[in-house]
Formats: structure tokens, C-alpha cells, sequence
């Protein structure tokens, strides 16, 4: 042994690097830092103060201007308006669903599942586009069967494609909810006599209570916020999401335009800091203890829950159903012959749109999943001083509505000096901002699964911080990377809100393109083109997926447990 | 020429908590030190200030003369093994061992060559190539150990490496850890709150109680003369009694004890201690016979069969008494549950501390 040894006589320490690690750390901070600052609060700020400053002094005309023109100032009321509704119906409807999936023993839950969260992959636009088909003035079901004159444009038309929107959201929540919930509370309260209505409104329903809350506050917030749905069915039914666009494209009214995104951002980020709120207090209460056993559903129990999974995933289904079949019909609702007409699509936008809107969601999963998996290395593990503050940045996003980031790119970067305006680039920064939030809750969620030791054991044995990132830290977060870039990926594809105000004569997105293709009355092209971001969005998932199989299944990625 | 590590009034605050407070400590080169304590007195907190993880908020850690209070942990040359044992789920055990001595910038057959070695060292040559999860617990921590050591390490720091061990691969690779310490030579700081590992393997145990060092010497010093009564408590099992000095007696409740080193403590208010192997137990009237003093008679109010020893907990004038008796003979002694019985407390078995 002495003699092998003779290399390892003397203790070596390894050689370090220019920058030490914490001087690397402040510099990364400061750089990610200044992203959100210059691409998030700057757009931000530039809205305050388009909105509050006329001619370099402070005023509130603009906003008297809003409250005293009463076809704007509805937007207000409208917007609150549907979102209630939808945020009451969508709550309640997922709430059963969730209670059907996790809490009876029904059949075909994973089939359930899948349906209800389709939404996630389309753009947020199809409900109602497929309203239209079947209820709007040459719909299927109102022109065509019905005979009546009656259409579905306006708050209801809203209503309805909102709630099946935000369906798979609220039902992720509560989903959630529900399962870490003890089912033995409930067995408890039936063995001290409660009947099952009891336990039901006694136990089950107040034990879910958080996530009910959680859930309303996000889907009030995906509602108000929302600008494809009203924009495509909304008619003369303003909101105040669709208004800005109004003000700021259709009139170039820009302060008027600032003035609705600020009163956008009050019930927008009151909302949203309900939900992060509740649901981090929700969260906290999930023992991992929990691990419920169903006892078998009675037979009526079973035949409800049943019947209203069908229900509702019919409906959904419908929704696809009624978009794809539209995109192949020559005239909706008149002539019913197959052809792939409306996949002709005008030579502005078109085809060329997709290849754009599939590249730049490519480069924006790189981005996105690198920049949010580096921040929450930031905020999780590195922990600099002011990391909070870089925390409070990076989850602030998700309460901005898309709309108000849109308009404030334009104010912020419309200058000649800022030479990405215009460019796809700033779509891509649009969309890696908006998403920020959710792509870094994920990577620190994961992040905090990596054992401590593991980055101190790295160190000790002489690795910078850059080596035990790039060697342990990385490799240890390949799963949830790819699911981060699948993510962004999925976002950028159909995400229409922020973008819409940043597409140029230059450069045109497919979801975008749904909503000109709809403007023009090409309604069969607007199916069309939902049709094929579906199917792409579809076969990415499906060869991702296929990749993943392979690659990520071997024996290293099975985390040893102590 | 030797190399020492020494802490001088090391001090760790975390806000308003005090984790360390003002702990002085020698450590010699080869030696093996062990801090031993229950979770949340500081055990872990200095071992973290040796690697470098925490930074002192005051007092000085010297390693080979210099200061090292702001060195860098990767500057420090101290190997580290945990509790979670650590490995790198995503590098095969070879390219764990192999990674401390990469970032050294070693050529790649030493490299090879010390791998070698250092897997021959704990026997697990032929899991060469496997990844961690694929080995058990106790080989994962195996190769932990010679990961750290592989480097050739000043010291060897070990953060409670068994406690995620069942007991038997616990007992058997603590005997490895030492037969390694004693091949290598290597200064190894070992902490635990298990008293059963830190008596058998260290040569000077360290025992903290709050921040601050309670005792520190070897084990047969902290086991047979504990210099606190938390020491007594902690390490080991003991009977405690608060008592009262009268004359040349102290004063229990109704009974009036001889203790032999009533008189090494100040004060009239005592606590005392005593080892339940140094109690001794027979049926009535036996023992009058071989003792003259400090015999009682008690009642057995539980006896629990513990394999080689059955234990007994004796009913003795509103005390508890716990005294450990071999099973064979226990039969001889035939007493059951609710019997009386009598009981010797022998004078010089009696641990003694003011009662503060």
C-alpha cells in the first residue's frame, strides 16, 4: 500500500478558479436580477407612467377619462362580471370532478384525467371557437336545428369558454387537495354516526377548504385576465383585457390603453396573491403520511360521479371534436363536404407562422427551463444575501396579466436603440418572462429534493460551485428540466395575450394568426390553424416523451433512498 | 511537525440562538475524536465550522498553526462524510472515489490506480462500475468513506455516518471505520448522539450538552467518572436521587445513605447517581448477611426480559430504581412482579454532584 501511496503523501488542495464561488453567485444573482428588472418591472413602470404623467406632471385625467366614457368604463364592470360567474361554476364543477377522481372508486379515472386536461395543450381560444360552430349566428345548433335568430356572442359566450378553459387548472388544485387529505377523517365521522350528506359537507368539503379557495382565486385571475376567449366570442361585450387591445391597437390611444392595464393589475394581482398565499398554506398541511385507502363507492354513488365524468368529458371532447371536424368542412353549417380548403392558408402569416411560432417555442424552452432552473439554484441552494428579493421577482410574473405585459413591452421598448424590438427576441423574453413564475416553483421544488450533502460533499472534495452545478446539480435535474421545457414549450406555442401586441409585419405567430383568421371571417382557417398547433404540440409531447423513455430510465436516475 | 487542530473559544450564534458557545479543544494528529450529545446541542454545528460550511460568529479555528476561520471549504482539505452518505446518484462508485482526485487535476492512471486502492481497502473491488442505488446501505456508506479519504484528506470529518444504518451493519462497519483509523492514521472528528458508538470507537469523547462541552476525555473516564450529572444521565444509564447531607449521611426521602464521596461536593444539596450494575438485589434476608449498610427492602414492580440480562424496576421508598440482573440469575432469585425484596446500594458505587 505504501507504495501506491507515495502520490497521496502530501495533502493537495485542488486549484481554484479567477472568481471564487460566492463572487460567482452575486455575479449570476445580479444578472438574472437585472433580467427581471429590465423585462418585467421596467415594462411595468412604463405603464404607471404612461397612465398617471400628462405632459411630464402627475394627473388622473386618464382615469377620469375611463370612468366618464361609458362604453369603456363597462369593460370594468363586465370583467367582473364573468369572472365571478366563471370563477363560482368552474370551482364547483371541478371540485365533483376532483371528488369523482380521487375519492370514489369509479372506473376509468385515468381517461377522465387525460380529457379534462386537453386544454392545457391547445390554444387557449379553441372553447370558443367551437361555441361559434355550434351557437354563434351560423352555428350548428342555434342557425342550422334550432332555426333562431338568438347567437351566443357576449358575456355567455365568455362564460362558458372560460370555464372550460380553466377547468384543468382548478382541477389540478383541487385534485391535489384532495388527495392529501386523510380519508380516515371522513371514515372517522361516519363511524360516529354522520350519514353520508354529513360527512360530505362537514368533513369533506371544509377539509378541502384552502384548496377551494385557492382554486376561485386562480381561476378568477385566469378569467379577468383573459384576451382570446373574449376577443373571439365577446362581440360588443367588452372586457377590460380585450379593451386595451382596442384602445392600443385599433385607436393608438396608449394612456387609455395604460390606464385599463393598471386597473387590470388590481384585481389581477389581488387574485393571484390569494392563490400563492393560500395555496402555500395548503401545502403545508399535506402530511405525507396520508395515504388514502378507498373503501368501493356505493352503486348510486358510482353511477352519478360516472355519469357527470361523462358529461363534462363530453363536453370537452366536443369542444375538439367540433374544431377539428370544422377546419375540414367546406361551408359550416351549409355544405358539409370534406376538403382541406381551409388549410390553404393567406400567404401573410400562414405556414411560414408556424415554423416561426415552433422555433421560437424551441428557443424558448432552452431558455426558459435554463434561466429558471439557474434561479432556483439561486434561491434555493446558493442563497446569497437578497435572494428573497430575487424570489419576490421571479414568482411576480403570474400576476401580471398577458395583456399588460404586452402593452408594456411597447411602451418600454419601442425605441430605434433597443435593436431587439420588433425582432422575434423580444417575443421570446415576452414569453419567458410570463412564464417565469411556474417554470421556477418547479425547479425549486426540485431543487429542494437534492439532498443538501450532496452539493457540500462536491465542495469538500475540492469542486468549485460551477463544477458541482454543471457535474451533481444538473444531471440530478435533467427530468425536471425537460419537464420546464415542455412547459415553456407548450406556453409559446399557444399563448396569444402578451404576444399579440408584439408580433410585427415581419414576424407572425400561429395563435395569433387564429385570432386574424377569425377577424377576417375565415372561420374554417381558424380552425384549421388551431388544428395544427394542436397536432404539433401533440407529436412533440409524444417524441419527448419517446426520447425521455430511453433515455432517462436508466439505473443512475433511480434516486437512492436512505 | 505534527499537525494539530485547535478550537479556541469557538462561538456560533444563528440570530438570537446561541448553537456554540465558547468551546476550546485540542485535537492531535491520529487522534480520534468524538463529539457526542442530543440533536440540537451544537455536535453537528461545529463540525460544519471545521469543513467550512458555517462560518464562526466568534473564536478561532487553527489547523497546523495557521487560522483557517476564512478559508474556503475546498481549500481545506478535509474530507466529509454523511449521514445520507452523499453519493453522486448520477457517477458509478468509481467515478465517486475518482471525483475529489479529478478536481485535484491528478493524471489519469494514478487516478485509476488509487480508485484501486481505495476500493480494495473497504472490499468492494467488483462494484466497481455499479451506480450507488444499486448497493446497500452499508456498502454505500463504504464507499462514502474511502470517496472522502480517496483524496488523501488532513482530517476526516464524519457527520452521524451510521445513523441511517440498521444496527448490525451499524456495529459491524464501526469496527471498520476504526480498523481504518488505526491502518491510516488518519485525525478523524466523529459525531454522534449514539453513548454505545462514541464509548467503543473514539479515543477522547467529547460530550455537549447546549452549545458547550460538558466533558471531555476517554471513554472510560467520561463512563466510570462523568463530571456532571448530565454526563451521568446521558452516558449510560444511572439512578438519580436528590438528597441532603446529615452528618455523615445523606438524607433520601425516608432513607438514610452511606455514600463514600458525599464529602468530594461543597454542598449540602446533592444529586446522586448510581449505575444500575453496581446494585445489587436478593431475596429477604439474604444481603443483611454480606453488607453492613445501605440495605433496603423494595418491591419489583416491573422485570423486563432483555436477552442476556433481564432488567428490573424496583419500587424503593417513592424512587424508581432500575438495576440489571442476569438472566440466570433472576430464576435463582425467583421473585415475581409486586414481590418485596431487598436491595444494596453499595457506598462507593454513588456518583455524586451539587444539586443546583
Amino acid at each position: 500500500m505504501a507504495n501506491k501511496s507515495e502520490n497521496f503523501a502530501v495533502s493537495t488542495t485542488p486549484p481554484t478558479g479567477i472568481i471564487s464561488d460566492r463572487q460567482i453567485v452575486i455575479l449570476v444573482s445580479l444578472l438574472i436580477g437585472f433580467i427581471l428588472f429590465f423585462f418585467m418591472l421596467f415594462p411595468l413602470y412604463s405603464i404607471l407612467k404612461m397612465s398617471f404623467l400628462k405632459n411630464g406632471h402627475f394627473s388622473l385625467a386618464s382615469y377620469y377619462k375611463y370612468f366618464r366614457t361609458p362604453r369603456i368604463a363597462r369593460s370594468l364592470h363586465h370583467s367582473f362580471y364573468v369572472a365571478i360567474i366563471s370563477m363560482i361554476v368552474t370551482t364547483i364543477l371541478a371540485f365533483f370532478f376532483a371528488y369523482a377522481l380521487t375519492r370514489t372508486t369509479i372506473k376509468g379515472k385515468n381517461i377522465f384525467y387525460t380529457i379534462i386536461m386537453m386544454p392545457l395543450i391547445s390554444p387557449p381560444i379553441i372553447q370558443a371557437l367551437a361555441l361559434i360552430l355550434l351557437f354563434g349566428r351560423n352555428g350548428l345548433i342555434t342557425a342550422h336545428l334550432l332555426k333562431t335568430d338568438w347567437s351566443i356572442y357576449g358575456a355567455w359566450g365568455i362564460i362558458i369558454s372560460e370555464i372550460f378553459y380553466c377547468l384543468p387548472h382548478a382541477l389540478v388544485i383541487l385534485y391535489t387537495t384532495l388527495s392529501a387529505v386523510d380519508t380516515r377523517i371522513d371514515e372517522a365521522a361516519e363511524s360516529l354516526g354522520a350519514n353520508a350528506f354529513q360527512v360530505f359537507w362537514k368533513v369533506t368539503v371544509p377539509s378541502a377548504k384552502y384548496g377551494l379557495v385557492s382554486a376561485a382565486a386562480l381561476v378568477f385571475n385566469l378569467t379577468i385576465t383573459d384576451f382570446g376567449n373574449p376577443i373571439v366570442i365577446g362581440g360588443n361585450y367588452n372586457v377590460l383585457a380585450t379593451e386595451i387591445y382596442s384602445q392600443v391597437i385599433g385607436l393608438q390611444k396608449f394612456d387609455m390603453g395604460a390606464t385599463i392595464s393598471v386597473i387590470l393589475l388590481i384585481p389581477s394581482v389581488a387574485a393571484f396573491l390569494v392563490n400563492y398565499y393560500i395555496s402555500k398554506k395548503s401545502f403545508s398541511l399535506i402530511s405525507g403520511q396520508a395515504r388514502p385507502f378507498l373503501r368501493p363507492s356505493r352503486m348510486w354513488k358510482k353511477i352519478g360521479f360516472t355519469g357527470y365524468c361523462i358529461l363534462i368529458s363530453a363536453c370537452i371532447i366536443l369542444i375538439y371534436v367540433t374544431v377539428v371536424f370544422g377546419s375540414f368542412v367546406k361551408v359550416w353549417p351549409y355544405d358539409w363536404r370534406l376538403s382541406f380548403t381551409h388549410y390553404n392558408f393567406p400567404s401573410i402569416g400562414g405556414y411560414a407562422s408556424l415554423w416561426t411560432s415552433f422555433w421560437i417555442a424551441i428557443v424558448v424552452g432552452i431558455i426558459g427551463a435554463s434561466l429558471t432552473l439557474v434561479s432556483g439554484y439561486i434561491v434555493e441552494k446558493a442563497k446569497p444575501k437578497g435572494s428573497q428579493l430575487l424570489y419576490l421577482l421571479s414568482v411576480m410574473p403570474a400576476a401580471i396579466p398577458g395583456t399588460v405585459m404586452g402593452l408594456g413591452y411597447i411602451l418600454a421598448f419601442n425605441r430605434p436603440y433597443y435593436i431587439f424590438y420588433g425582432t422575434p427576441w423580444i417575443i421570446i423574453i415576452n414569453v419567458v418572462i410570463c412564464n417565469y413564475t411556474l417554470g421556477m416553483l418547479s425547479s425549486i421544488t426540485n431543487l429542494k429534493q437534492i439532498d443538501k450533502s450532496m452539493e457540500e460533499a462536491a465542495t469538500s472534495l475540492g469542486a468549485s460551485i460551477i463544477t458541482t452545478f454543471t457535474r451533481v446539480v444538473f444531471p440530478l435535474s435533467k427530468v425536471a428540466f425537460m419537464q420546464t421545457f415542455i412547459y415553456y414549450f407548450m406556453r409559446s406555442m399557444v399563448t396569444i395575450s402578451a404576444v399579440i401586441f408584439l408580433v410585427s409585419a415581419t414576424v407572425h405567430l400561429a395563435a395569433i394568426e387564429i385570432i386574424y383568421l377569425d377577424m377576417d371571417g375565415r372561420m374554417g382557417s381558424a380552425n384549421a390553424m388551431a388544428t395544427v398547433i394542436m397536432v404539433i404540440v401533440l407529436s412533440f409531447l409524444g417524441v419527448v416523451r419517446f426520447i425521455g423513455k430511453k433515455k432517462f430510465s436508466s439505473p443512475q436516475m433511480q434516486q437512492s433512498s436512505v | 511537525m505534527s499537525k494539530e487542530l485547535v478550537l479556541e473559544n469557538l462561538t456560533k450564534k444563528f440570530g438570537e440562538l446561541i448553537a456554540v458557545n465558547k468551546v476550546n479543544l485540542e485535537v492531535k494528529e491520529g487522534e480520534f475524536v468524538c463529539f457526542l450529545g442530543p440533536s440540537g446541542c451544537g455536535k453537528t454545528t461545529i463540525l460544519r465550522m471545521i469543513t467550512g460550511f458555517e462560518i464562526p460568529t466568534d473564536g478561532k479555528i487553527w489547523y497546523d498553526g495557521k487560522v483557517i476561520n476564512d478559508l474556503i471549504p475546498q481549500k481545506r482539505n478535509f474530507g466529509i462524510v454523511f449521514q445520507s452518505y452523499a453519493l453522486f446518484p448520477n457517477m458509478t462508485v468509481g467515478e465517486n472515489i475518482a471525483f475529489g482526485l479529478k478536481m485535484r487535476k491528478f493524471p489519469k492512471n494514478i487516478i485509476e490506480s488509487r480508485v484501486e486502492e481505495m476500493l480494495n481497502l473497504v472490499g468492494l473491488t467488483k462494484w466497481k462500475d455499479y451506480y450507488p442505488a444499486q448497493l446497500s446501505g452499508g456498502q454505500q456508506q463504504r464507499v462514502a468513506l474511502v470517496r472522502a479519504l480517496a483524496p488523501n484528506p488532513n482530517v476526516l470529518l464524519l457527520d452521524e455516518p451510521l445513523s441511517a444504518l440498521d444496527a448490525k451493519i451499524r456495529i459491524r462497519l464501526r469496527a471498520e471505520i476504526k480498523r481504518l483509523q488505526n491502518e491510516l492514521g488518519k485525525t478523524m472528528i466523529y459525531v454522534t448522539h449514539d453513548q454505545e458508538e462514541a464509548l467503543s470507537i473514539a479515543d477522547k469523547v467529547v460530550v455537549m450538552e447546549a452549545g458547550v462541552f460538558e466533558q471531555v476525555g476517554t471513554p472510560l473516564e467520561i463512563y466510570q467518572n462523568p463530571k456532571t450529572s448530565f454526563v451521568a444521565d446521558f452516558v449510560g444509564t444511572s439512578n438519580f436521587f436528590k438528597g441532603v447531607k446529615e452528618g455523615s449521611m445523606v438524607r433520601v426521602g425516608d432513607l438514610l445513605l452511606k455514600v463514600a464521596s458525599a464529602n468530594g461536593v461543597n454542598e449540602d444539596r446533592l444529586i446522586l447517581a448510581i449505575r444500575p450494575e453496581k446494585i445489587e438485589v436478593g431475596k429477604r434476608g439474604t444481603l443483611k448477611k454480606k453488607y453492613k449498610e445501605n440495605i433496603f427492602s423494595g418491591r419489583l414492580d416491573v422485570a423486563t426480559f432483555m436477552g442476556v440480562v433481564v432488567r428490573l424496576m424496583i419500587e424503593l421508598n417513592g424512587n424508581e430504581v432500575i438495576t440489571d440482573v442476569l438472566y440466570t440469575d433472576y430464576e435463582e432469585l425467583g421473585i415475581k412482579n409486586g414481590e418485596s425484596l431487598e436491595i444494596y446500594l453499595p457506598p462507593n458505587g454513588f456518583m455524586v454532584f451539587p444539586d443546583k
